[in-house]
């Protein structure tokens, strides 16, 4: 029986497209500093370090993580990476819980990065290998017709994506942290937006940012000893599968689905839906956020999109999604996946300021990475499991 | 080909670029302008190139501390066939150098002739390059000033 872990302190850096005035190590430094001190504890009182960020040819710095040992003070101390494309910062996370709850640290500091900036993710992760056909089109081009399969079969207007982005940048005006500050968009607008990859509009499409992550996870020994709010782990799960198979299900991928009911059946969740207070999910591109309602067990197969038309996912709503504006309005890819673990525990801690939702218990993080293929999630209470 | 088995070509080449935060971008401008600073740790260490975070506390460094152009040779190795991109195009040695009131070496080149004209102790002296765009080939090797003491 794995032991109890919790989040005691959450930081992140103030995202934006190029953070020229720090180094990566600055950058890095500013989110674990934020949470140490939201932690109330120093660099000292932590036992071991697990960093990720996505593949090392975003910036072109191989094992970053060796490098950094001076900027996360890791001297005398282990340090871990984690490797899983666009989910890492959520799989990271699960793999810093994972070390609170086998018993072996009681204080567990963890961190997901990226310095965007510093390259470009759209070409870096589009090496010509021999023999594929290289399409050369980023991220955009890879999902697009996967969101045409999605819109093709649950008939979904296709004004669906815009109103996603709207309420996300909506949302991201109330988060201090977020790249994006654009408070006067409205549907109208976003629907005049240029179409990059049709059917994926320019406001339906993430930034690219510079930015990262932090948290500092604690033992239920140390954690009962800590005052101030706490973010309860009460399950994490991980799928993955390959990008392409025969016969694969890409628009709502088995591993997603796979994830998803592992968490609900390891929390004793019956109806996410109803049970689930508010959800930071990953949706770099508009349209996935039916898509992982869908795919997650929230909402039925090919209802999801009726939830977004019906103001479900608002924050007024009865299941908000990504009150913190999401990756459609921050992108450090490596941190993408911690920001929303990361936000879903201050939701739970009572820690989101003016994106907070009112009485919010139990939260889910959710990340996805690679072509839909890495799945990780975990959720969060603000009580014991 | 290899043998009967074929074998195709990949070739990857990408730019990067490096934002290094402002307490870098002071090091690499002081030695556009032929002037070597570096940073001093909490426990009186100095530091070239300097540290950004401390490495006994991790704490970001903000104390500088201004460097002559001296150092001294703390070991070496004789490269006797430069290859393309290497400092120099004839004979020269790869040394760790300690700088005049510095606690740790750093890697760059010396232009000594001959290995028999470098020993450990050996006193050596910054040579500029003449375009220095900011980086540490902004020094474009170290000359020998005197022998191994």
């Amino acid at each position: 029986m794995a032991d109890l872990c919790a989040v005691v302190g959450v930081g992140q850096t103030k995202h934006a497209a190029c953070r020229a005035d720090v180094s990566i190590a600055g950058l890095v430094r500013e989110a674990v500093d934020r949470a140490l001190t939201d932690a109330n504890i120093t660099i000292a009182d932590v036992d071991a370090i697990v960093i990720g960020k996505a593949p090392d040819s975003l910036e072109g710095v191989a094992m970053p993580e060796l490098w950094l040992a001076d900027a996360l003070a890791a001297h005398g101390k282990p340090v871990f990476r984690v490797h899983t494309a666009g989910s890492v910062g959520g799989s990271t996370a699960i793999v810093a819980a994972q070390h609170v709850m086998a018993g072996i640290h009681g204080t567990v500091l963890t961190i997901g990065f990226e310095k965007q900036s510093d390259g470009n993710a759209m070409w870096a992760l589009s090496v010509p290998i021999p023999f594929g056909m290289p399409v050369h089109a980023g991220a955009g081009g890879y999902f697009s017709p996967i969101v045409r399969g999605y819109i093709g079969r649950s008939g979904a207007p296709k004004h669906i994506g815009a109103m996603v982005a709207v309420k996300d940048r909506t949302n991201a005006c109330k988060n201090p942290y977020a790249h994006l500050h654009e408070p006067d968009w409205t549907l109208e607008k976003a629907l005049e937006t240029p179409m990059l990859w049709d059917p994926i509009r320019f406001i339906e499409t993430c930034p690219s940012s510079d930015g990262a992550m932090a948290l500092v996870l604690m033992s239920e020994e140390r954690a009962d000893k800590h005052a101030g709010p706490k973010a309860w782990v009460h399950a994490t799960s991980m799928r993955s599968e390959p990008t392409a198979f025969a016969g694969r299900e890409q628009v709502s991928p088995v591993a997603g689905e796979m994830c998803a009911a592992d968490l609900w059946r390891k929390a004793g969740i019956k109806n996410p839906a109803e049970e689930i207070d508010v959800v930071e999910m990953y949706v770099p591109f508009a349209w996935f956020e039916p898509m992982w309602l869908e795919n997650l067990g929230f909402a039925p197969r090919n209802e999801g999109w009726r939830w977004v038309e019906d103001g479900v996912t608002e924050m007024g709503g009865s299941l908000p999604v990504n009150p913190s504006g999401g990756v459609l309005s921050s992108n450090p890819i490596g941190a993408s996946g911690m920001l929303r673990f990361g936000e879903a525990a201050m939701q739970v801690m009572g820690k989101a300021g003016e994106h907070q939702i009112d009485g919010a218990k139990k939260a889910v993080g959710h990340a996805y990475g690679g072509g839909s293929q890495f799945f990780a999630m975990w959720l969060v209470s603000s009580t014991k499991p | 080909m290899v043998g009967d088995v074929f074998v195709a070509p990949l070739v990857v080449a990408y730019p990067y670029k490096r934002t290094v935060g402002t307490l870098l971008s002071r090091f690499f401008t002081s030695l556009s302008e032929c002037r070597l600073e570096g940073t001093r740790g909490s426990d009186g260490r100095v530091f070239f190139p300097p540290a950004e975070f401390d490495p006994v506390t991790g704490a970001p460094l903000t104390e500088w501390v201004s460097l002559s152009d001296t150092g001294t040779v703390s070991t070496w190795a004789w490269q006797e066939t430069p290859v393309e991109g290497q400092p120099l195009g004839h004979p020269f040695a790869w040394a760790l150098i300690t700088i005049d009131g510095t606690d740790v070496p750093m890697l760059h080149a010396v232009d000594a002739g001959s290995p028999d004209n470098i020993a450990i102790g050996t006193k050596v002296k910054v040579r500029w390059a003449q375009d220095r765009p900011g980086g540490v080939t902004d020094i474009a090797c170290f000359d020998v000033v005197g022998g191994a003491s």
